[in-house]
């Protein structure tokens, strides 16, 4: 008899129970559009010169992370130095200022996810990471279309904004890990630069909702930080890790907006 | 409860998690010291400002100002307002951290959490949540005496109760984790709403580097009950079997895109009077 046939609740009634919870998921998103819209209404002023930051976004390119080595902290197989090849363009140059420039970071940030678990799943179905266990099937699907809704959500307010939405992953940090996806051999690679990549959101969100200035985009920033803390939670498990190591979320891994290039 | 585990390498994770737990705990002290040094100097600020409008405005200038110089002062106000909103928040913050290592504390007593008979991974995990939540309290209660105010020692008024209702009927290890999920779900909840009533970004982001561990805590809690549910105890282990975990335990975990906000807790709930 399989695992499956052992069980009390069945895989369909398990699927079921990820179904309601897909329905809990889907009641949630028309309140958080509310807060964007309400956000995207008052944005003359954050296009007004005010500054991205307090302290924290002045931190410049000594701030970024370099995901790549916070990978291989976590394990991960790449020994490239990570950070950034190609250099931010300058702010004046750029038509995302202030707070909005932390929302294309988001945004950005979101697209590089929903890429790297796209392209997991490619990986997987053309047979490059061996057998993957269905649990793991599952995460890339709901993690992907988590980050995926925090992507449009994030897009929502740039265009509310009448600014262009990011629609790729421009990054300093991206060419590093679509390399680090490509040499991916297993599920266990695969789930550590996924990790790396929770990390660094959910840190980044943190120190977001720290550092801009409008409500709704601290109250945004807040509600998704803990969503991609819980995804690393599980990823923890998954790697056979402790999946609560760390009694306060870390700051060592967050991207600041100068790892923006657009 | 079946449990299958390498208790050698789970021995060499707990260490290595103990030595990350220590390295969070020291950043999190540094980062409760930054936000204390950045709370100092605005509350200093402040004081400042309004003593130099006060030598300023000598009283016959006052008098002659009238309202100018109570508008003055009323503009001072409510960055001292917006402290003792503060304290209120950490205090209510603390109350639940409390409430939750007196759960935590109180499951560790059953056989089915700490005693023999219990799964070694359950009952690490409700050893070190417990100590994670005793860290949070002190965090919180740190924050609101460098603020002015007092440490909260008691426990939720609201939900204290409740506990108190639910520990009795308590049967097996599923009691225990639907209880933990009910107070970790309203603790982030509250944090995740709390970053947006402090009024610094320190506190913020303290409020939010606690609101990712309690929905973490949720996370595992939610892939436990699903695998306690699914009668495959035995995948509670650390490493597991990912290769045998259900397909639907890979999202459990997070059930929103949007942490929701719906049942946080009033600001003021755990408040010392």
């Amino acid at each position: 008899m399989s695992e499956q046939g052992e069980m009390h609740i069945s895989e369909s009634e398990l699927r079921s129970m990820t179904d309601d919870l897909d329905e809990m998921h889907e009641s949630t998103m028309p309140e958080v559009r509310r807060t964007l819209a309400d956000w995207g209404a008052n944005l003359g002023q954050l296009t007004r010169g005010r500054r991205a930051s307090r302290r924290g976004f002045l931190l410049g390119a000594s701030g970024v992370v370099a995901l790549g080595a916070a990978a291989a902290c976590s394990g991960g197989t790449s020994s490239s130095s990570g950070g950034s090849s190609s250099a931010a363009p300058s702010r004046s140059a750029s038509p995302y200022t202030g707070d909005l420039r932390v929302v294309a970071l988001a945004a950005a940030l979101e697209n590089l996810a929903v890429t790297a678990y796209k392209g997991a799943q490619q990986a997987a179905q053309a047979g490059r990471l061996g057998t993957v266990p269905p649990a793991v099937v599952t995460f890339i699907q709901t993690a992907m279309k988590q980050h995926a809704d925090h992507a449009n959500a994030w897009n929502a307010v740039l265009t509310g904004a009448k600014l262009p939405p990011i629609t790729g992953a421009p990054l300093t940090i991206t060419q590093q890990q679509v390399t680090m996806l490509n040499s991916a051999k297993s599920v266990t690679d695969v789930a550590k630069q996924a990790l790396a990549l929770e990390n660094s959101a959910a840190q980044t969100y943190q120190f977001a909702a720290a550092n801009v200035s409008s409500p709704q985009g601290i109250s945004t920033a807040a509600t998704i930080e803990p969503v991609e803390a819980q995804h690393a939670a599980i990823l923890y498990f998954v790697l056979g890790q402790y999946p609560v190591p760390d009694a306060f979320i870390k700051q060592d891994q967050v991207l600041t907006p100068s790892a923006l290039t657009a | 409860m079946e449990n299958r585990i390498d208790e050698r390498r789970f021995a060499e994770l707990m260490e290595e998690s103990a030595d990350r737990h220590s390295d969070a705990m020291h950043q999190g002290r540094a980062g409760l010291k930054d936000y204390v040094d950045v709370v100092s100097d605005v509350r200093a600020d402040v004081r400042a400002d309004a003593e130099r409008e006060h030598r300023r405005l000598s009283p016959v200038a006052l008098a002659a100002a009238g309202g100018a110089g109570a508008l003055l002062f009323a503009q001072a106000v409510p960055a001292w307002a917006d402290s003792a909103n503060d304290v209120m928040v950490l205090q209510t913050a603390a109350g639940i951290e409390n409430l939750a290592v007196m759960v935590y504390k109180t499951a560790l007593t059953l056989p089915f959490v700490g005693g023999s008979s219990a799964n070694l991974v359950v009952k690490t995990f409700a050893q070190r949540t417990m100590q994670q939540h005793q860290d949070h309290a002190n965090a919180f209660n740190a924050a609101a005496q460098q603020l002015g105010g007092k440490p909260q020692s008691g426990t939720d008024p609201k939900y204290t109760p409740i506990v108190q209702q639910a520990v009795p009927t308590i049967k097996g290890p599923g009691d225990v984790v639907g209880l933990a999920i009910t107070l970790e779900d309203v603790a982030a909840q509250t944090y995740v709403k709390d970053v947006s009533l402090v009024s610094t970004g320190k506190l913020k982001q303290l409020f939010g580097s606690i609101a990712g561990v309690e929905a973490q805590h949720k996370a595992v809690l939610l892939a436990v009950q699903a695998l306690l549910n699914a009668n495959a105890p035995q995948l509670i282990a650390i490493p597991t079997d990912a290769s045998k975990l259900p397909a639907a335990a890979g999202s459990v975990g997070f059930p929103d895109a949007f942490y929701p906000t719906a049942n946080a807790l009033p600001a003021s709930e755990g408040a010392v009077k």
